[in-house]
């Protein structure tokens, strides 16, 4: 019996525990009571995470698609296939015809080497991630405000907080551990305002708890700023000595007072004024959000509302506070830190600087390097339907199934030349490739995920890749050495981690001997620095905070006639995104193994429509068949989805309007109509 | 009855290292407190109470119960060539093991974990054992050996054929007869938490508990499982098959009964489908059913599921809820 520590594959918690294997099959999961966040209990996705690596649908050879068909190959003529179309199509189309899709589930280093594969050997800067569909807004709002775009605190602030803002997560199913924090913190006196439509498990055990419309975010903030400026609960000294462009917020919050707010949140003046009061006067507040704020056209105006709150109140910069995005997937952070974004090379740094660029240039031992910002990933696919995008490299990403209106991806796809697709299992998006390539899992392969709390933490090997699969970095070593490319030689995942640390400020001091055990946070900055548990203590990252203020805005689609509900999708508990670890999990797929639609009782009795009955959902992009779910905790004239399940998609009926800063799109608002199939 | 000291004990067991797979305490790579095979490192025998549900090593997490191939040629799982030397048990999880053994062999026996079981033998750890030297009770023969700690040496109590086989090839140590002042002390001990689990126990046999009491419990259950996962009592399984090339795999894993799941049937009408119906059956499966069905409660209060549980709803925080409200 072999038990090997290593960090969940799932939320970006950042949970360690014990993969056990007995002989290279994986039998079970042995919780590290150690763990500064586990401590002890994984959650249910946790406990079952063992399942998936041997399932007998994992992808053990290279695929190539022979006369329409995808067709068992050898590696060798695999990635022959790949060095020789990708160059092909840029000769003919120019260097910024491909796109490199980098995945958040692969570790740091194999986002940073795909990242160095797009610019150093590629020569483009199209290469992005699926951050751009869950937090871009908060890389680009709390930027703008704070100077850094990650989660200003740490987990363990929640044992320290005196009240919580939590809106837009639906905490204890896509973050358990965080959100049974909540709770724990809740039962020993800190107050809870819950801010989300839907009576999620946080909401029961709420102070207040405020069903605002959905999309009327920035009015709702705006109130309660208008509020406490009009109170005089607003932090006069923290403005003053770390603040800047305060009459401008002010100006605008001053046209949001509650009456007009509650009309276009639909709450009452006085559940504003509450929620200010309490906010404001508490010694320590933390703002806790997710993808409820961000997945909208106007989510970055969303995050730089809630940062214009916290340094309006000063809960910023001590335990117990901050502005804290919960980062939706294992690494998604970390591919954020590596440099898998189309403006940035890894710790943020902007290609358009010619003194990074130098650096790169010299790190990597290129001639040069693109120096314009690539596009953005929901863009590539916009182009690619318009054929400005021939080829499309996707690593463990399933956009079929992940992205706005699939009508629309699955043409875009179609229309590209070539796409390569590497993966663990043959996804829907899959089927779509020209070059399968299978990749090693997590417990497959040594390397670091960044959790939420930026800590970089161990992922180790704890049996070999499944039949022939490889670890992604192998792979994209080995692409970099047949285009001609020399210096992407390493003899293990330690040395790609001693490049990103000799060429990344913030990862600095980041080496494997010492995140051994238990990880450190972000920025450690050299060999003998402690990390940063909390971010903006006396100083803001940039200097001093900014006020953006932001004026509210309807969503793109709102309910008519012909689509009378507001149609808004999240997550089931027990599966994780796409499904295809999750829903390969024995009691995860018993759990859940249909897509549902969470419908109020009013509106259900008014449709002629009964617990579990088949419905009919549709949007302008496409309609499906689901079982309806009769609740109470979601209001009238709202109807909930999950994305999880292909054979009956939520995201065939979301919209793919964009934000015009971030590019993500509004997943989380769009005009639905519900029929009782008959 | 022979005294051995630590470093004696350990020597034993390294000799026989050929003879048995032996299993104890060990520290895990972070420093988490686990069972694993005896290496030349001391098993850590002061460390605490194992936290995983240390009835693993005879009910897997998950394990292959057997393979039928595409000609319908069965191939059942074996077990280990050696037979399981185990040590370092407290007695509240030799009582919990006592439970499963005759949950598993009652009725339907159920061969693969009696196999594993039979051919195993268990050394149990007790006295001045605490990890500050407290007291640990001594389980007085619910295991094949007890070592019971005075504070200098290991006193060897031997229980069965298995124990006095051992104890004989012991050649170190002395004989004693000091046992008496030690479980004179371990029955004097008092045990609080067992009044409050009983007194739990008959507020839910006459019905005193009330429905809202447990919706309340329930909307503070985020469902992660742990506590059924490292109860040593817990029992349940699910059953499933891989389907690979040439053959058929069934493999068993433990089941959760806080999933909706859990009971759920075929036609999607669930008699547990509430959160609520789940805890209370959690807990009054354990303080009531079992003690009709197998004349006694089968929680021993290890107090796993107390340490694990992220929102404080274990077994003991509820029981004393109950008493505190209800009693």
């Amino acid at each position: 019996m072999k038990k090997t520590l290593t960090t969940c594959p799932f939320c970006a918690t950042g949970c360690m525990y014990y993969l056990q294997s007995d002989h290279d099959k994986f039998v079970g999961i042995e919780p590290s009571t150690v763990h500064s966040i586990a401590k002890g209990h994984p959650c249910v996705k946790g406990w079952n995470a063992f399942q998936f690596i041997h399932h007998p649908d994992r992808l053990t050879t290279p695929l190539i698609r022979k006369n329409g068909v995808l067709e068992a190959a050898g590696w060798e003529e695999a990635l022959d296939l790949v060095v020789h179309t990708l160059p092909s199509l840029q000769a003919r189309y120019g260097h910024d015809s491909i796109m490199f899709f980098s995945s958040a589930r692969t570790t740091n280093e194999e986002n940073y080497l795909f990242m160095k594969l797009a610019r150093a050997v590629f020569k483009t800067n199209n290469v992005d991630h699926c951050a751009r569909l869950c937090h871009s807004s908060s890389v680009l709002g709390l930027a703008a405000t704070f100077g850094s775009g990650a989660m200003s605190n740490s987990i363990s602030c929640v044992d320290e907080a005196d009240t919580f803002f939590v809106i837009g997560s639906n905490t204890t199913e896509n973050h358990p551990q965080i959100g049974a924090r909540i709770l724990q913190s809740v039962k020993r006196g800190a107050k809870l305002i819950v801010a989300d439509s839907r009576t999620i498990r946080l909401a029961k055990a709420a102070t207040l708890h405020l069903r605002h419309r959905n999309g009327s975010d920035v009015a709702l903030i705006n109130g309660m700023m208008h509020v406490i400026i009009r109170d005089g609960l607003e932090n006069r000294e923290f403005i003053e000595s770390r603040t800047q462009n305060y009459e401008q917020l002010k100006n605008t919050v001053l046209r949001y007072p509650p009456s007009i707010v509650a009309e276009i949140t639909g709450l009452t003046p006085q559940e504003i004024i509450d929620a200010a009061h309490l906010y404001a006067t508490s010694p320590a507040a933390m703002i806790i959000y997710s993808v409820g704020i961000t997945q909208h056209t106007h989510g970055v105006d969303n995050v730089r509302s809630l940062a214009n709150l916290a340094m309006l109140t000063g809960h910023v910069g001590r335990p117990g506070t901050g502005v804290n995005p919960l980062r939706g997937q294992n690494n998604v952070q970390g591919a954020c830190d590596m440099g898998a974004l189309p403006n940035v090379f890894s710790g943020y740094q902007k290609v358009a600087d010619e003194a990074v660029r130098q650096k790169f240039v010299n790190e990597w031992r290129v001639a040069d390097l693109p120096a314009h910002a690539g596009l953005p990933m929901t863009r590539a696919l916009n182009a690619a339907e318009r054929g400005e995008i021939k080829g499309l490299y996707i690593v463990g990403e399933d956009p079929v199934i992940s992205d706005p209106d699939q009508g629309h991806v699955r043409n875009a796809l179609q229309q590209l030349d070539f796409l390569v697709v590497q993966d663990i299992f043959l996804t829907a998006t899959a089927e779509y490739a020209d070059v399968v390539l299978p990749a090693a899992c997590f417990a497959e392969k040594d390397g670091t995920f960044t959790s939420t709390e930026r800590r970089i933490q161990r992922v180790r090997k704890a049996a070999l890749p499944i039949g022939g699969a490889r670890a992604d970095w192998e792979i994209f070593c080995e692409i970099a050495s047949r285009a001609g490319y020399k210096y992407m030689h390493y003899n293990a995942p330690s040395e790609i981690m001693d490049e990103i640390a000799r060429v990344t400020p913030i990862y600095g001091g980041i080496s494997y001997s010492r995140i051994d055990q238990i990880g450190l946070q972000w920025p450690c900055l050299d060999e003998h620095h402690p990390g940063t548990p909390i971010l903006h203590v006396g100083r803001f990252v940039g200097g001093m905070g900014c006020f953006c203020p932001a004026e509210y805005r309807p969503p793109a689609e709102t309910p008519d006639a012909e689509y009378p509900f507001i149609l808004t999708t999240g997550r089931s508990y027990f599966h994780y995104h796409t499904g295809s670890m999750t829903r390969r999990t024995r009691l995860l797929e018993r759990e859940e193994n249909r897509s549902y639609v969470e419908i109020n009782p009013v509106d259900a009795h008014r449709l002629g429509i009964r617990d579990r009955d088949f419905v009919m959902v549709a949007t302008r992009r496409g309609e499906i068949v689901m079982s309806a779910r009769m609740t109470k905790d979601i209001t009238p004239g709202v109807l909930f989805i999950t994305f999880h399940f292909e054979e009956s998609p939520g995201n065939l009926l979301t919209n793919n309007a964009l934000d015009p800063e971030s590019h993500i799109p509004e997943y989380k608002v769009c005009a639905a109509r519900i029929t009782r199939k008959p | 009855m022979k005294t051995i000291t630590c470093d004696q004990f350990h020597h034993f067991l390294y000799s026989i290292r050929e003879d048995f797979e032996i299993v104890g305490p060990v520290i895990l790579h972070d420093g988490t407190l686990s069972l694993g095979r005896l290496t030349a490192e001391p098993l850590a025998l002061f460390a605490g109470r194992i936290p995983f549900r240390f009835t693993s090593l005879f009910f897997p997490h998950s394990e292959r119960l057997f393979a039928m191939s595409d000609e319908y040629r069965f191939d059942k799982s074996g077990s280990s060539a050696k037979p399981l030397l185990v040590v370092g048990w407290r007695a509240e999880d030799l009582e919990a093991l006592e439970f499963i053994d005759e949950f598993f062999r009652t009725g339907f026996r159920d061969d693969v974990f009696c196999d594993r079981r039979q051919s195993s033998v268990v050394i149990g750890v007790s006295g001045r054992c605490g990890v500050n030297g407290e007291f640990c009770r001594i389980s007085e023969g619910k295991c094949d050996m007890e070592l019971i700690y005075d504070g200098k040496h290991f006193i060897m109590a031997e229980y069965t054929e298995n124990g006095r086989f051992l104890s004989e090839k012991i050649v170190w140590g002395e004989e004693t007869d000091s046992l008496e002042a030690l479980l004179q002390e371990s029955r004097a001990l008092r045990t609080p938490e067992r009044e409050i689990l009983q007194t739990a126990s008959q507020l839910l046999m006459r019905n005193q508990v009330d429905d809202d009491f447990w919706a309340e419990i329930a909307d503070r259950c985020i469902q992660c499982t742990s506590c059924t996962n490292v109860c040593p009592t817990c029992t349940c399984f699910d059953v499933y098959d891989m389907r690979l090339k040439r053959k058929i795999e069934r493999y068993r894993m433990w089941d959760s009964c806080q999933m909706s799941g859990f009971m759920r049937e075929a036609s999607g009408h669930n008699p547990l489908a509430s959160q609520s119906d789940r805890t209370r059956r959690r807990i009054r499966h354990k303080l009531v059913d079992d003690l009709h069905r197998w004349g006694r409660m089968t929680c021993f209060l290890c107090g796993r599921c107390d340490d694990v549980c992220p929102t404080g709803i274990g077994m003991k925080a509820v029981a004393a809820e109950i008493v505190e409200r209800f009693g």
